[in-house]
């Protein structure tokens, strides 16, 4: 059977003693958008795995909170851990997500949290 | 499974299991997938967020030994290093396809995803998997009767 060369333990000895995704902070580089900015979500291709909901895709929020640095979703499932991104917690009104969203919950909102990649500037 | 009408039976089981697309859809030419169908085909099982589907019945359950010891060695892979969290979650809600995350219980996921990273990072062959599940199921055959 053939060996990986791979240290698989590579990951543990950057989070021990901090915690993940706290081993990340100060990697991501300055963030974009800050809170109260308005952003659209990106449609990109997502094959293979992601963790942005399609059901976000090209809708309006704000961004709620800046909430840690951290590889992205797509990038950590295949343990590629050395391009850390922003992380933001995003609101989104329920009317903008779901067309049949009855009027009377107009106010509903949800809030999920995304990386860098997936924002633009609305 | 040792008898031809129990391999039968099982073939006519996995004909059950197919998503539930109203037209055949065998090995399609590639003009039959647009860009809409290519992409159903392509996303992520676990995105179920919006999709049509019925209430389902909440229910209390305990977890059961063998749920908490999957558990256990899910997290001792990842204390070894052989996977991340989100290794896990991509193997096990994604790679799987969506008719074994769909029918398989929660914990049986875990289960099956961790035998399968075994594999294929190389530490067990899948011959010495096979040879050690034969062997368990012979030992307990008389014990558990299905």
């Amino acid at each position: 059977m053939s060996t990986s060369h791979h240290d698989r333990s590579h990951h543990a000895k950057k989070a021990t003693g901090k915690g993940d995704p706290q081993c990340f902070r100060g990697e991501a580089g300055p963030p974009k958008f800050k809170v109260g900015d308005r952003v659209r979500i990106k449609d990109l291709p997502d094959i293979f795995y992601t963790r942005c909901q399609v059901y976000t895709r090209g809708a309006l929020c704000t961004v709620a909170a800046l909430v840690y640095e951290s590889p992205a979703a797509e990038d950590e499932a295949w343990d590629n851990t050395d391009k850390p991104e922003w992380f933001y917690s995003l609101i989104f009104r329920q009317k903008d997500l779901w067309p049949d969203y009855p009027d009377t919950y107009a106010n509903d909102t949800v809030e999920t949290e995304l990386s860098e990649r997936w924002l633009e500037k609305a | 499974m040792s008898t031809r009408s129990e391999v039968i039976k099982h073939i006519n089981l996995v004909g059950q299991l197919q998503p539930a697309l109203h037209h055949p859809q065998h090995a399609p030419y590639p003009d039959a997938i647009d860009h809409n169908l290519y992409r159903a085909y392509l996303r992520s099982s676990h995105d179920v967020g919006g999709e049509p589907d019925v209430p389902i019945r909440w229910e209390e359950k305990e977890e059961e030994l063998w749920e908490l010891n999957t558990f256990a060695t899910c997290e001792c892979l990842a204390w070894r290093g052989v996977w991340n969290a989100e290794e896990r979650r991509r193997r096990q809600n994604v790679d799987l396809g969506q008719t074994q995350y769909l029918g398989l219980p929660y914990y049986g996921r875990w289960l099956l995803t961790a035998a399968r990273i075994m594999v294929d990072k190389q530490y067990v062959t899948l011959t010495e998997l096979v040879n050690k599940i034969d062997e368990v199921k012979k030992r307990h055959e008389h014990k558990s009767p299905r």
